[in-house]
């Protein structure tokens, strides 16, 4: 079936089947490989991308459901030279990045959080990444990273 | 393979879940049914979406109910004032479902239909006393949650019905709710065991509402009267919630009988009750 979606700000319209998921449809038909399958059941995250403004896991996603929304994967996310923005500096600046399987949706869970709360605690950063597993960092410098990036954002718009 | 379809109204949703050349099945938020057609082949021939339909996601306040349309996020559930105001054990219990993603994408009726025994999103309704209205080419039934739902992953829902949206009486100005999770961790972990809980006092000072809804305990979800009973008429204290705690242990023990589970099980229910019910009447420090 046909789907239409804005993909990071492009207007797309893709001939798909109507059972894949939203990840399969952005990695295989898209090909856009940037979001990560690691569960493919929702629990770990790697899939994270941003639906009409909220974080879904795009495996939970039928392709079809997106039709119509407006979708920000990690590609969409960047400094306005192509290299890394403010939240990706940082992520590299405090050694939040190990294997880099995570990082992707971490990245993206963490910009989803800065657009609904700009002034975050530790502990809401925290619970923003529930739904992000990471094998390799043990978390506290991604919490850092992110709690950075917030204080840079403010200090700029303040 | 399988088809998908979506559904802008309710009455389209309904028609095109009957239509009797292509079993039909909802889609709402797809986390339980995503996950289940990744682990074996689908029951179905199509998804129905009605996670758009705009009548299914209303909240609001209807005469002395309130309202929440069947296709309501744990997210909208959360960030409703309203909600916040009314149902406090409902928007307590969906700041615990899953992780943010989870929370974005989950609904009440697709948690209610899927019909887990480690819900987190029916004891609060069942604590509420909510009642599903269901939709079917026949029209309109009303269910209270607790009897629809009738064991685990089992429900009273008939092929080709839909739940369309959830109502629960106000309750009394001076009663509160509260909800309590038992899990590995806090976020993104499944409930060992769960609680929803309300009470209020009356002019003397005494309890005078009182319910009390432990999840994941018995193989049918269900108000703990005995519990109740015991608190009607009774002063708040600790004492009297550690004796509450106490019974909810007894009434499971009794209903579910001696298991490899019990031993820990009784404890943290007990725990988890007493718990709750300081917190619903303010006894805690
Ligand atoms: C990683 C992860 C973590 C989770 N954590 C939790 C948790 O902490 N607590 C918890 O309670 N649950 C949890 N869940 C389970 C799930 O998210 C919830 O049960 C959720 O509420 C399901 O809603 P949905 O809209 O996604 O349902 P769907 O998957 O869309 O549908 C579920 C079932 O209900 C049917 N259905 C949906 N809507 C209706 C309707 N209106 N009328 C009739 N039938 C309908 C569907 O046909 C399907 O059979 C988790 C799931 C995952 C993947
Ligand atoms: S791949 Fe989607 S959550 Fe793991
Ligand atoms: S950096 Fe390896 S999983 Fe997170």
């Amino acid at each position: 079936m046909l789907i239409q979606l804005t993909v990071n700000g492009e207007t797309i319209a893709v001939e798909a089947p109507p059972d894949i998921t939203l990840l399969d449809l952005l990695r295989d038909y898209l090909n856009l490989t940037g979001t990560k399958e690691g569960c493919a059941v929702g629990e770990c995250g790697a899939c994270s991308v941003i639906m009409d403004g909220r974080l879904v896991n795009s495996c939970l996603v039928l392709a079809p459901q997106a039709d119509g929304s407006e979708i920000v994967t990690i590609e969409g996310i960047h400094a306005p030279d192509g290299g890394p923005n403010d939240l990706q500096q940082n992520f590299i600046d405090y050694g939040a990045v190990q294997c880099g399987i995570c990082i992707p949706g971490m990245i993206m869970a963490g910009e989803a959080l800065l657009m609904h709360n700009p002034h975050p605690t530790r502990q809401e950063i925290r619970m923003a990444l529930a739904g992000n597993l990471c094998r390799c960092t043990g978390y506290q410098q991604i919490v850092d990273a992110i709690e950075a990036t917030a204080k840079q954002r403010q200090g700029e718009m303040g | 393979m399988f088809d998908y379809i979506r559904a802008k109204s309710i009455d389209e949703a309904v028609a095109l879940l009957n239509d009797p050349h292509c079993v039909s099945r909802p889609l709402a938020g797809g986390t339980d049914v995503l996950v289940q057609v990744r682990h074996g082949p689908p029951s179905f021939q199509r998804l129905v979406d009605i996670s758009r339909v705009p009548e299914m996601k209303i909240i609001e306040q209807r005469g002395d109910e309130i309202y929440i349309g069947a296709a309501v996020t744990y997210t909208e559930i959360i960030e409703s004032r309203l909600l916040q105001e009314t149902a406090t054990c409902l928007v307590e219990a969906s700041r615990l479902v899953g992780g943010p993603a989870i929370a974005n994408a989950g609904t009440l009726g697709g948690n209610v239909a899927n019909a887990a025994a480690c819900a987190d999103g029916t004891p609060p309704l069942v604590c509420l006393d909510a009642v599903a209205h269901i939709r079917s080419l026949n029209g309109w039934r009303a269910a209270p949650v607790a009897e629809l739902i009738t064991g685990p992953h089992q429900t009273a829902l008939h092929r080709g019905e839909l739940i369309t949206h959830f109502t629960f009486p106000i309750l009394p100005s001076s009663a509160r709710s509260v909800f309590l999770k038992l899990g590995r961790r806090n976020a993104q972990a499944i409930a060992r065991l769960n609680v929803a809980a309300a009470g209020g006092l009356g002019a003397d000072g005494r309890i005078n509402f009182a319910r009390v809804v432990p999840g994941s305990t018995l193989s049918h979800l269900r108000r703990f009267v005995e519990v109740e009973t015991l608190l009607i008429g009774e002063a708040p204290s600790t004492e009297l919630c550690e004796t509450a705690g106490a019974e909810a242990g007894r009434v499971m023990v009794e209903a579910t009988g001696r298991r490899w589970s019990t031993e820990y099980k009784e404890i943290a229910l007990h725990g988890l009750v007493a718990c709750a019910l300081r917190r619903v009447f303010h006894l805690e420090n």
